[in-house]
């Protein structure tokens, strides 16, 4: 018999433990969550999608910007997966790697603007969970990752583009 | 005219919505089957009992408008909303519900998800042709309408300024827009954080708990601690789960990335992994992702069906350098992070 109460505590623990955790995710991230992608919300809809468009294309020319400031404009305003659609203002040989780039920041972006992809956030989260116990502040990891996330999806940009053109090449060669 | 038939798809265990009727037209003729790697039984016997035609999406692109159905295999948020946004009846092989900024599309009448095979019958031809267009084609009239609606809103708040409004009445009405703005953009948060953010948090402190209260934590540490710890092993991490065939498999819904940076979180909390390598580690968990997206992705930027069929590999191919440069790079970039707290 004590062996089934024990077992029966063991198995409730487990759980209580993981209701203690869920309290405090919910008190502790989501008021502010709510906040800011609020108000991030109201932001994108003031600006609107046609000025966002209109300053996003003037981006697509220069090499850097093309993979840098045009997905963070997509990510940030149309958010996850809509902001794909940005790739229609590219030539055919430029839209993998604008891809490649907006995808790969679709988590950089969420530890300063969760808004951009909310049900991913936990890629994010659960990291910073740990340096939360440790009680350090977050707000250095978030930057960090927001630049760190920049350098890499332009390298990333940049390599699918280069790719992109050789098979491409490669393939007018075969056909030919 | 091809002889098509229909058949029907009904939910399986623990699925939603349906039962879908599907029947190819010589305009739709494609059973497109996006699903990482080849044809998935499900569209292979969806093909076979309706004389449609079965095609890997993942290798060739096929328009949404030529799609008698897609057949998905996502449990996240992104092709689940995607097909049925473009009017596509979408069969979801694994048990989804709607979840998702596009969550307002996925309906019970273009949407069915946890099928098997099981779950497809042969049905009636005479009540199949009709339904069929009929739900292929009501999201978009629902949207029509609202953009209508919308229109004409927009309308009639264009038209009124007309009639020189007195001061008062213009900063009323321009209070009143900006606190709708802010009510909806309220509205559309709450929404994501219920739909999106609530079940991820029950699910992750769910696995805290048990990590924690079992001691499973300690046996993980001993298996990930190594890895994660340092740079070679998080290196290690990120070539693997870019590996082209592996990539398409560990993207959907980024939920291993999700319960990979758990477990990480939890050993860094714990000491176990110093606090600075969280950074490197952000980058080691995810280089796959995006990867299992890539065709639908671009079908969003418009791309060609040829820019798909390079781009798809250009992208896994790329992964791979960029995995591990990423990982050099957060590295690099991490020192001076927490060393002096």
């Amino acid at each position: 018999m004590d062996m089934f109460v024990h077992i029966a505590e063991g198995f409730i623990g487990m759980f209580q433990k993981g209701g203690e955790t869920f309290v405090g995710l919910v008190t502790g991230i989501i008021p502010t969550l709510i906040c800011l992608i609020t108000a991030v919300n109201a932001f994108i809809k003031f600006v609107g999608e046609e000025r966002i468009s209109r300053f996003a294309q003037k981006c697509t020319g220069n090499i850097i910007l093309r993979y840098t400031v045009f997905p963070v404009l997509s990510m940030f305003f149309l958010t996850n997966p809509m902001a794909y659609t940005f790739g229609k203002f590219l030539p055919e040989h430029q839209k993998p790697a604008f891809y490649d780039s907006a995808v790969s920041f679709c988590h950089p972006i969420t530890g300063l603007f969760p808004h951009a992809n909310p049900a991913e956030l936990f890629v994010y989260m659960g990291i910073a969970t740990g340096i939360t116990q440790l009680g350090l502040s977050l707000g250095p990891l978030a930057i960090r990752f927001f630049l760190v996330g920049l350098i890499v999806i332009l390298i990333r940009g940049i390599v699918t583009e280069y790719i992109t053109k050789a098979m491409m090449k490669k393939r007018e060669a075969q056909a030919a | 005219m091809g002889n098509y038939r229909s058949v029907q798809v009904t939910k399986g265990p623990g699925g939603w919505g349906g039962p879908l009727v599907i029947r190819p037209t010589d305009q739709k003729k494609y059973i497109a089957s996006v699903t990482g790697g080849g044809i998935h039984p499900v569209a292979q016997k969806i093909a076979d009992l309706t004389g449609g035609v079965a095609v890997d999406g993942f290798s060739s692109k096929v328009e949404p408008e030529e799609m008698a159905c897609v057949v998905i295999d996502c449990g996240g948020t992104a092709r689940c909303g995607v097909y049925p946004k473009l009017g596509v009846l979408t069969v979801d092989v694994t048990a989804a519900s709607p979840s998702g900024p596009l969550a307002s599309f996925i309906k019970e009448d273009n949407f069915v998800s946890g099928v098997k095979a099981d779950q497809i019958h042969a049905s009636d031809e005479t009540a199949a042709a009709l339904p069929t267009d009929e739900s292929a084609a009501q999201p978009k009239t629902a949207k029509e309408l609202k953009d209508e609606a919308r229109a004409k809103v927009a309308e009639l708040q264009a038209n009124k300024p007309q009639k020189k409004p007195n001061f008062i009445e213009r900063i009323g009405r321009g209070m009143g827009n900006v606190v709708n703005i802010f009510y909806q953009a309220g509205r559309d948060t709450v929404d994501q954080v219920i739909r999106n953010i609530l079940p991820f948090m029950a699910f992750v402190s769910t696995l805290i708990g048990i990590i924690l209260y079992t001691g499973v934590g300690d046996f993980l540490a001993h298996v990930i601690s190594p890895l994660a710890g340092n740079l070679i092993g998080l290196l290690i991490i990120s070539v693997v789960a870019a590996l082209p065939f592996l990539s398409p498999l560990l993207g959907p819904g980024a939920v291993i990335a999700q319960v990979v940076g758990v477990l990480v979180g939890v050993e860094i909390g714990r000491g176990n992994i110093p606090p600075q390598l969280a950074l490197p580690a952000l980058f080691a968990i995810n280089p796959q992702v995006g990867c299992d997206f890539v065709p639908v992705g671009l079908t969003l930027g418009e791309a060609k069906p040829e820019t798909i069929e390079v781009g798809v590999p250009a992208v896994l191919m790329s992964r791979l350098i960029t995995g591990p440069v990423a990982v050099v790079i957060a590295y690099l970039m991490s020192f001076g992070l927490y060393s002096g707290e």
